[in-house]
């Protein structure tokens, strides 16, 4: 018989029958309902057991304590704060809460690369071995040192304030180069205010904790000032609700030219003249003076200077005082300098004279150096409070009494290369207080160095990007002979480098916090790592520790350990053996309420037993310092007339250059042409130093701030208007240092004729989630030279905007 | 005409055997042959056997952990505390040894029991509402070999990964909540 | 929840958090913030004046997680049940491998609470070692939203199986509440008359979004300006 095509309906119908009366239809409906739910090319995150480790976050200078979970202990997948740490109390900055997405970024280095090509050819870096990255550093160096000239090495680091910093300091001073330079930090100046006003070279801390009255002189107290994860618990604090029964709140009056969060936080926004802080310090303090509000008994007894004076050579010099009372400090040029109305100062003097608790805090960030004589003003006005005393408001940041290092004996070729005057003091006769400035060295350097740098090595640094006016960088580095970078992060600077020997990243490695800036108490913490090594990457301080041996005589000598954490673990020895201080316990304030003089009872037992504390996450600290005892200035005094500054102009009778005083800023460019004024500014929510901002927080970025690939500037909608821009539109922003592409945003919380920008967009290099997103600020900048330190302050320039 | 008819009636019997012959094959096929087609059957990377372990309590591998979670497959850890060097002369705890122990590997075990990522399951529950764990996993008190694992050729999980309709039902049989949330994330 | 205004500094901590903590997905351009899932969003509110008085506070907005007699106003729309609330708990939940992503319920939303997945979520491979296990990552074409980090509460429940607590009173914080550094959001049972949040609803200066729409949300805000207060019941 044909099995014809008859039959073959005939037996598929049977088929259709005996498959819906069996269960294999339903079952593949079920299963491909299944499948569809759980597409296999979406990532499927790997389960295991949980467990935390706390560490501290070395992201930021902060030093907030941080635990991470991690997933068979060997996938860390969040940070969140440490509530048993007494800085943060559990809450945690946005850059932390992200801070996986860099050890995690897919812009790490993972092993040692060179540059094959032309410099800054990012696709002629190959990998090399280590021992041969490591042998192709020591020969320069040896070589350097075999040739006599030891100072042509330099270094430029980014961390400011740890062990590593101090490392690479012994280092130098055993090398024989006096070009090691750090990134400038607020610090810098602030540090100088101190050495001027108390004769001590330490940073200024403040007692915020039990401030009841806070005027900010432009320092955004929420937004990175100092500790942000210190500042942001006392915020809170503050704002505590009633229910809450906390400490009674501060009252904090932000003055600023620009509608921060701070300012629109704070209970008084005070707007005035970008720049003109220091002039308001002035007035409020003239105020004081004229009106008797200051601190009479405090001066009287304390203070050097308020009064006229004679120096030793028997000139009459002026006084603070009679300075405050002269034409040029008038209630009136006060009120000129700011724009602010006299009753205005005069009221915000009143309050600040009769509040028992008020202090004033300046500072537009930590990593702005500002002009030495503008910090001195904001000293004296809380020194006219009398507020740098025993259980005062302000105090000098207590030292760490951790192991010192060993002795250098330099041999003779490194004392040879330490007898060269730095790079960037060599044309700096004029300066009275010259310190290390990377300024300085970068603008010598670009321009005609009295002597070359044959190797520059650059450390958790981006000059390329982060440094305003970074155009500086980018010749200097012309002329240097080779670049060594020992970034974790293919970042601009890296890609200027020749050889790159990549540091793990913050997560991975040991490194240390001394100090806390503005916090009154000794801080020591250790930041022990929360996974090991990703990559094939090396510890930077092993790196310099295994340089230094195999160079031998005394640059071994002097670093003679055998791993960056032997030498941590030795420091945290020598702190035990001083026996002062404690670990912090459980509760969550113990730190700050520690009072002057009630120095912690040590509660650890010994080196070991303290290193194992503090690799665990806890921290030490110490009792705050009564600055009076401290004062080593040349009275013995608090000075408001400095004797140690001696200039030239001071010779020429200008009396006002050893008092605090305020000079306005003289930006450069035509003001016809640059109408306009540009300032930058920095947010918490915008990452803007060496660590670029992380995908998390660039998606949490408003789209007034960025939008595709351009980044915005705020104006107020008048001066917009003026300028016949409306919000969103394209313009190009010109300074005498640059021009780029932004978009306008219209903000009644800007200054007529001001652009505000915003620091942390605009990266060149990393990877499609960061890159050319935005403008950056720092291009288009002017640095200005202060001429009492010879310390680059930046904030400002010149500007014009038209449209695109 | 009437043999025609005949014919046509001589066909349409033909026609239903036809018929029937297409409608069996494909119950067979539904019934008896597709439920094994659809899984492939793997083997897990080493044996295991419960039995040889019974100088151990279950709790000593398969225990809760401080957290509340459960252990489930004792890690490498938990193998090396007593096989970091071989106990016996059996080819698997070699491999244990050599593979797994020495290099710190985990072993990847093929989980019977596995749930999709959008399940959530706490052991700490059902134990508390006094659940045998053999109401849901096979017992293994006597088992010297372990099962192959069944793998859903289309949907990749195991063939005794439990169904959302039995979590469903015993919960209904019990009062506990059915919300989405109780069981999902 | 409460979420005092008047302590958020705007550092946009919890939306970050809650990103690491929930496998957010994230791609090189999420400026178009219709297109960009965020749980945890942020509004901008300010006070319409001019310089020298111009004041703004940014809003930290999850899900509200409405407790609207029989329905919140998500839930009502729902065609397949994929959301709903928790009886028990109050959550509002959403389940993806129900959700048809039809969006119905993302119109609803008054809050914007909700996104669509309108692109397979996808991480920078060397990231994908972030994933939180605790979360399921999503799939394209389904809708998500703010679970007030339910998982947490599945977790503290297990724990207090095992430890023989009552698990009805077990307690837990969501990532952005511990992540905050000012401590502005709390977090804790609303019906237990002794809970820090239970305090805090009473203080004169909490309110709700939106209150006039009678959706009954269990997130208040706490802010001592009227300005605040006022656009609250305005649209977002």
């Amino acid at each position: 018989m044909m099995f014809g095509r008859r039959a073959f309906l005939q037996f598929a119908a049977g088929a259709v029958g005996g498959t819906l009366l069996s269960p294999l239809p339903w079952k593949l409906a079920d299963d491909s309902a299944i499948w569809s739910q759980n597409w296999s090319w979406r990532p499927s995150p790997e389960r295991g057991p949980i467990t935390k480790k706390a560490t501290i976050c070395t992201l930021c200078e902060g030093g907030c304590g941080i635990r991470a979970r991690l997933v068979n202990g060997n996938r860390a997948v969040l940070l969140e704060g440490n509530p048993e740490h007494p800085i943060n109390r559990g809450g945690i900055c946005p850059l932390a809460a992200s801070g996986l997405q860099f050890l995690y970024a897919p812009y790490r280095i993972t092993q040692p690369i060179k540059q094959t090509q032309k410099r800054g050819e990012a696709s002629g870096f190959k990998p090399i071995p280590w021992d041969e990255a490591m042998s192709e550093l020591l020969d320069k160096l040896v070589n350097l040192r075999t040739g006599g000239t030891p100072h042509a090495v330099a270094c430029i680091t980014g961390q400011g304030q740890g062990s590593m910093r101090d490392l690479w300091q012994q280092f130098f001073d055993a090398y024989g180069s006096p070009n090691f330079f750090q990134m400038p930090s607020h610090s810098d100046s602030l540090k100088l205010a101190a050495f001027l006003t108390l004769g001590k070279e330490e940073p200024l801390a403040f007692a915020l904790e039990k401030a009841s009255y806070i005027l900010s002189f432009g320092s955004d107290l929420i937004g990175g000032w100092g500790s942000p994860g210190r500042m942001l618990a006392l915020w809170g604090d503050w704002n505590a609700a009633q229910s809450e029964n906390k400490t009674p709140s501060a009252k904090i009056i932000q003055i600023e030219s620009r509608c921060s969060m701070s300012a629109a936080k704070a209970d008084r926004w005070i707007p005035i003249i970008p720049g003109s802080e220091a002039a308001l310090a002035l007035g409020i303090a003239h105020v004081m003076v004229k009106e008797n509000l200051y601190d009479t008994s405090y001066v009287a007894t304390n203070v050097f200077g308020f009064e006229d004076w004679t120096d030793s050579q028997g000139k009459a010099r002026q006084g603070f005082k009679s300075f405050l009372l002269a034409s040029e400090n008038s209630l009136e040029e006060a009120s000129r300098r700011t724009g602010l109305e006299p009753a205005k100062i005069v009221e915000l003097a009143k309050d600040f004279a009769t509040q028992p608790n008020a202090v004033a805090v300046w500072g537009k960030s930590r990593d702005l150096p500002e002009k030495v004589h503008h910090e001195l003003a904001f000293l004296a006005l809380n020194v006219l409070k009398g507020n740098l005393k025993s259980q005062g408001m302000i105090s000098l940041a207590p030292s760490v009494p951790l192991g010192p290092m060993p002795q250098v004996l330099a041999d003779e070729v490194a004392q040879q290369g330490l007898a060269r005057k730095s790079l960037d003091q060599v044309k700096a006769q004029d300066i009275p207080l010259s310190r290390k400035s990377l300024y300085g060295f970068l603008k010598n350097l670009s321009e005609a160095p009295s002597y070359p740098i044959e190797v520059l090595m650059i450390h958790e640094a981006n000059p390329a990007y982060s440094l305003p006016g970074n155009q500086v960088f980018q010749k200097a580095i012309q002329k240097v002979g080779w670049v060594v970078s020992f970034s974790s992060y293919m970042d601009e600077t890296s890609l200027q480098a020749d050889i790159i020997l990549p540091n793990h990243t913050a997560f991975e490695r040991y490194d240390d916090v001394i100090g806390v800036p503005g916090l009154p108490q000794a801080y020591y913490a250790v930041a022990a790592p929360i996974l090991p090594p990703q990559w094939n990457t090396r510890h930077s301080g092993d790196v310099l520790l295994q340089m230094s041996k195999n160079m031998g005589g005394s640059v071994a000598d002097a670093l003679p350990w055998k791993s960056y954490d032997a030498f941590l673990q030795d420091r945290v020895k020598g702190l035990a053996a001083s026996g002062r201080g404690a670990v912090a316990q459980t509760s969550a304030r113990q730190l700050q309420e520690t009072p002057e003089g009630a120095s912690p009872k040590a509660n650890y037992k010994d080196g070991a037993d303290l290193w194992k504390k503090l690799a665990s996450g806890q921290c030490w600290y110490d009792a705050p310092q009564n600055p009076l005892q401290l004062v080593q200035s040349p009275s013995g005094k608090i000075e408001l007339a400095f004797q140690s500054l001696q200039s030239k102009e001071l010779e020429a009778g200008k009396d006002e250059q050893c008092l605090p005083n305020f000079s306005s800023i003289a930006l450069s460019g035509n003001e016809k042409e640059y109408p306009l004024t540009l300032v930058s500014y920095q947010a918490l929510f915008l990452s803007h130093g060496y660590l670029p901002n992380p995908p998390f927080m660039t998606k949490t970025l408003w789209d007034f701030i960025l939008r595709n690939d351009d980044s915005f500037v705020e104006l107020h909608p008048e001066t917009a208007r003026s300028l016949g821009l409306d919000e969103g539109n394209r313009a190009v922003l010109k300074t005498p240092a640059g021009e780029c592409i932004v978009r306008v945003h219209l903000f009644p919380g800007a200054r007529l004729d001001v652009i505000y920008m915003p620091q942390g967009l605009g990266h060149k290099a990393y990877d499609q989630y960061i890159q050319s997103k935005g403008a950056n600020p720092n291009e288009l900048l002017e640095v200005q030279m202060d001429p009492v330190s010879g310390l680059g302050t930046a904030w400002a320039a010149r500007a014009q905007l038209r449209r695109a | 005409m009437n043999e025609e008819k005949k014919n046509t009636s001589g066909k349409s019997r033909v026609g239903g055997a036809i018929f029937f012959a297409g409608f069996i094959v494909a119950l067979v096929f539904g019934w008896v042959l597709s439920p094994n087609l659809i899984y492939s059957q793997r083997m897990q990377p080493m044996q295991f056997s419960h039995v040889a372990h019974q100088d151990s309590s279950c709790e000593d591998c398969h225990f809760f952990r401080e957290d509340g979670t459960y252990s489930g497959i004792p890690r490498i850890e938990k193998c090396k505390e007593c096989h970091e060097a071989p106990m016996g002369e059996t080819e698997d705890e070699r491999i244990l040894v050599e593979e797994y122990i020495q290099k710190d590997r985990e072993i990847p075990w093929r989980v019977y029991a596995w749930q999709p990522d959008n399940v959530y399951f706490s052991h700490a529950p059902h134990k508390a509402g006094g659940m045998e764990c053999v109401a849901c996993h096979r017992d293994v008190s006597s088992e010297e070999k372990l099962p192959p694992y069944q793998e859903n050729r289309l949907t990749g999980y195991s063939k005794n990964t439990m169904k959302m309709d039995a979590c469903e039902k015993c919960h209904a049989d019990r009062g506990i909540s059915n919300n989405c949330n109780t069981c999902h994330k | 929840m409460v979420i005092d205004l008047d302590k958020c500094s705007g550092c946009m901590a919890c939306s970050v958090a809650c990103q690491a903590e929930n496998n957010i997905s994230f791609r090189p351009d999420e400026t178009n913030k219709l297109r960009s899932i965020t749980w945890m969003e942020v509004f901008y509110l300010q006070n319409g004046k001019d310089y020298g008085e111009y004041q703004y506070t940014y809003l930290p907005r999850p899900c509200m997680h409405c407790d609207a007699p029989h329905h919140a106003p998500c839930t009502f729309v729902c065609p397949v049940n994929a959301t709903t609330r928790n009886e028990e708990n109050g959550i509002v939940e959403h389940i993806y491998p129900r959700c048809i992503g039809c969006r119905y319920c993302i119109v609803a939303c008054p809050y914007h609470a909700r996104d669509f997945n309108w692109w397979d979520p996808s991480w920078p491979k060397s990231m994908e070692s972030m994933l939180n296990p605790e979360v399921s990552t999503r799939m394209r074409g389904v809708v998500e939203k703010c679970t007030f980090c339910h998982h947490r509460l599945l977790n503290a429940r297990a724990k207090a199986y095992l430890e023989e607590t009552d698990p009805d009173k077990a307690t837990y914080l969501p990532a952005c509440a511990e992540a905050c550094p000012t401590k502005a959001i709390s977090f804790g049972n609303l019906n237990d008359p002794e809970s820090e949040v239970a305090a805090l609803i009473k203080d004169p200066r909490a309110f709700r979004l939106l209150s006039k729409l009678h959706t009954e949300p269990k997130v208040y805000y706490l802010s001592k300006h009227d300005w605040v207060r006022k656009q609250a019941d305005k649209g977002f």
